[in-house]
């Protein structure tokens, strides 16, 4: 174990080490000579950010910014805008159009978040177990449909699940003709799908990031617990998900965010039809913003789906936070390279 | 969420961290918290008054000059053979011309125009998403005066005009002042594989009353009658228009597409044309998984030789093989529109150009060449079909232009229409809700459209 210790580097996770950001930063600094130069040492790091930050500032906090600002007013893009008050969040909220496609979004954060995970970890946990060859290719594979342009995922699944599509034509081929139907078009089946889609873009992700995690698992917990005569179903209970936790925690903040905010899957397969079977809440943010030129009301909208987005995020993170110290500084190195990889794509 | 885990605690400490930024960046942005657009003026001044066609020397008089175009990806064909020709005609004016794709070109022409640098010759959309609110902010120079100077007001395709006509605050369209002008027309129709037809004994259908007969007998015959893609939502709209217009005047239907008040579209024609809609999926006339094709899928499936019948326009002709399929309307006359208008921008510096090369659109010579690149045009004198599917395709809009059932698509009376209707539409042909219901629900939408726009 102590061995990993160097490897973090930079001394800001050293055992013992406080937690708090505060603490990390002026800890060099005390061995500075004077204030003059603490100050400027201070300004000049911040140069080094400087760039970064600018980006943020400019490409992220503005436009948010100015999201919340016309969120107050009715506004078109072009001529001046008339105060609205609340009135743009209380259309929000009154909105049947949006309830029903607030539902469809729970539906489809089964299918975008728990069935990923599950999967990922079901995967995972056999990979554990299991030595596999060449496992580097296993992995690249897996996490494919993640680097793949949404649209190009959109259009391989219309095709896959078109009424005369390779699906159908398996589900006959095996005798089970009479499910067949045209998958995106269907009122019944059109959620369900897409959702189904969501599933297979996220679940190489889940995969990795689990694989990256169980990397980092003492080998010898997993004999001691073989010792004890744990099978492996307990044992994947009682090292491995355990041991995963802050995995899974940004698992699902992933695909949790990918779930809620998720428009070009839908908007690439069925535009939220049939009817209004598909519709989610970002799919109304573009219609009002691009479409309505209802700038206010679409940035209401934007700003409500973003605290949503924040509340689920937070509870998760509440739920799954980590009580037990030692072994978190393996799983945590772990997850910051899998999400490199993940910013990568 | 970086910084969330690299603080290592498991606390959502960023959270506070993220309303703070947020905070910070709604301070940033409001400021002076004056309302967003303020401070934007209208550009007015500057504009020449065409009284007569511009004329090479007028032109001359710009100096060297660059006229800067945005155009639709679909005008590439034709724009090859007419920016040449403008260029040779005026040689002081370069053409710089951006092309975009239909959808690119109505989510961002909008922004363009009311930039600082606008281009001084695009095109917009006929309602109000991209037409009403150029109107609305003054973006785009009035035409009246160039198409009295050049005579588009009484040749052939004046009619043609209407949709590009609007009333001062663009709020209602259809009649008033010219802001934009479209060489390019478009029909609706059916389309017929001839060899299937005569494999089932079958006759080319004139009218809907003879589509009504065939449907049964291909169906009974084991083909698919309708080859249709909706997924979409719009390729039923079209098919419904058809049905709808043979049942009410066309001037009522422009009128309600205008949103001229007082209007509705709960009628019984509309109400019949949609349960005639929902008969005809119900009979399996549009074979089934509709919803789960795309129309472009559905079209190409169709040239291939699946479906008897395909009901769509002349913007769908281009792919099909003149050998193989023919074409005719509906309706007498048949219903159709233009395509997307073109407009001079309120604040161009080379008005003259943008007008003489509006003028070069709108001419005998350019209208061949648009049939000729799988289009029809707006002025179809002299002009010829190169096959058998062209001249049958024109031949209907000619009727179409005499008849004056230019009616528009249903799509332009709201910005949301399309989403509406199309959603709407797909429910009916399911069964699951009635011809009634779905005329209630889009005259809803027309509703709150009037209050919104």
């Amino acid at each position: 174990m102590s061995t990993a210790a160097p490897t973090t580097g930079r001394g800001s996770t050293a055992p013992g080490a406080p937690a708090s950001g505060n603490g990390r930063a002026h800890r060099p600094h005390r061995r500075l000579p004077s204030r003059s130069s603490l100050s400027s040492y201070s300004w000049s790091s911040l140069l080094y950010v400087a760039p970064a930050l600018a980006f943020f500032v400019v490409f992220v906090l503005y436009p948010i910014g100015v999201s919340v600002w016309y969120s107050f007013y009715a506004y078109d893009g072009l001529t001046q805008g008339t105060p609205a008050g609340w009135g743009n969040y209380t259309a929000v909220f009154t909105d049947s159009r949006l309830r029903a496609a607030l539902l469809h979004s729970l539906v489809l954060l089964f299918f975008y978040a728990v069935l990923p995970v599950c999967t990922g970890l079901l995967l995972a946990g056999a990979m554990s177990r299991i030595r596999v060859y060449g496992l580097t290719v296993f992995r690249a594979v897996l996490f494919l449909p993640q680097i793949l342009s949404s649209v190009v995922v959109a259009v391989a699944w219309r095709n896959l699940l078109a009424e005369d599509g390779p699906v159908n034509s398996v589900l006959r081929a095996v005798g089970l003709g009479r499910f067949t139907t045209s998958w995106l078009g269907d009122f019944g089946t059109a959620l369900p799908s897409i959702g189904t889609i969501g599933a297979w873009v996220e679940y190489g992700l889940c995969m990795v990031l689990f694989l990256s995690g169980i990397v980092g698992i003492d080998r010898s917990t997993y004999e001691a617990a073989r010792l004890d005569g744990a099978g492996p179903v307990r044992e994947f209970f009682a090292i491995t998900l355990p041991a995963l936790r802050a995995q899974i925690s940004i698992a699902l903040i992933l695909t949790i965010t990918f779930a809620l905010r998720n428009f070009d899957l839908i908007w690439n397969t069925t535009r939220g039809g049939p009817g209004t079977s598909t519709t989610v809440p970002s799919l109304y943010v573009y219609q009002d913003a691009f479409q309505n030129r209802l700038l206010g009301r679409a940035s209401a909208l934007a700003i409500v789906l973003t605290l949503v987005i924040l509340v689920v995020v937070v509870a998760v993170q509440l739920a799954l936070r980590e009580r037990d110290v030692p072994r978190r500084r393996f799983t945590r190195q772990g997850t910051r390279g899998s999400q490199c990889r993940k910013a990568q794509s | 969420m970086k910084s969330a885990r690299r603080e290592g605690s498991g606390r959502p400490r960023f959270v506070s961290g993220a309303a703070a930024a947020v905070a910070l960046a709604a301070v940033l942005v409001c400021a002076g918290c004056s309302p967003p657009g303020a401070g934007k003026s209208a550009v007015a001044g500057g504009q020449i008054a065409i009284t007569d066609p511009v004329t090479t020397a007028q032109v001359a008089a710009l100096g060297d000059v660059t006229l800067r175009m945005w155009a639709d990806q679909a005008e590439k064909p034709l724009m090859k053979s007419v920016i040449p020709a403008f260029e040779k005609q005026y040689p002081n004016v370069k053409v710089d011309i951006t092309y975009k794709s239909f959808d690119d070109l109505v989510a961002t022409v909008v922004n363009a125009a009311s930039g600082s640098n606008p281009p001084d010759l695009f095109q917009g959309n006929i309602g109000y998403a991209v037409d009403g609110a150029l109107v609305k902010a003054k973006l785009v120079r009035p035409l009246d005066d160039v198409a009295a100077a050049y005579g588009w007001i009484t040749g052939t395709g004046a009619s043609t005009l209407a949709p590009a006509r609007w009333n001062g605050s663009g709020t209602a369209f259809g009649a008033g002042n010219l802001y934009g002008m479209s060489p390019i027309s478009e029909v609706q129709g059916i389309y017929y594989n001839k060899a299937l037809l005569k494999k089932l004994g079958l006759r080319a259908p004139r009218s809907l009353k003879d589509l009504e007969e065939a449907l049964p007998a291909v169906r009974k015959a084991g083909e698919q009658p309708i080859m249709l893609g909706n997924s979409d939502q719009y390729a039923a709209t079209h098919i419904f228009s058809d049905l709808a217009v043979t049942e009410q005047k066309p001037a009522a239907i422009r009128d309600w597409i205008g949103g001229k008040a007082g209007t509705s579209f709960v009628t019984a024609g509309n109400e019949k044309a949609a349960d005639t809609m929902a008969d005809w999926a119900k009979n399996g006339y549009f074979g089934s998984g509709y919803d789960g094709l795309s129309n472009e899928d559905a079209v190409s499936r169709f040239a291939r030789g699946s479906g008897v019948f395909f009901v769509g326009g002349s913007w769908n002709g281009a792919t099909l093989d003149p050998a193989k399929f023919g074409f005719g309307a509906l309706t007498t006359g048949g219903a159709g529109a233009t395509a997307s208008p073109w407009h001079i921008s309120a604040s161009s510096k080379v008005t003259p150009a943008a007008v003489a090369f509006l003028a070069a659109l709108h001419t005998p010579k350019t209208g061949q060449e648009i049939l000729d690149t799988g289009r029809l045009p707006v002025v179809t004198d002299g002009v010829k079909g190169g096959n058998s599917l062209q001249s049958q395709t024109l031949d209907a809009l000619k009727r179409t232009i005499a008849a004056g059932t230019q009616v528009g698509y249903y799509d332009w009376s709201a910005t949301d229409m399309l989403t509406v209707m199309g959603g709407r539409l797909q429910e009916v042909m399911a069964g699951r809700t009635s011809g009634a219901d779905f005329t209630k629900a889009v005259q809803d939408a027309w509703l709150r459209a009037r209050r919104t726009q």
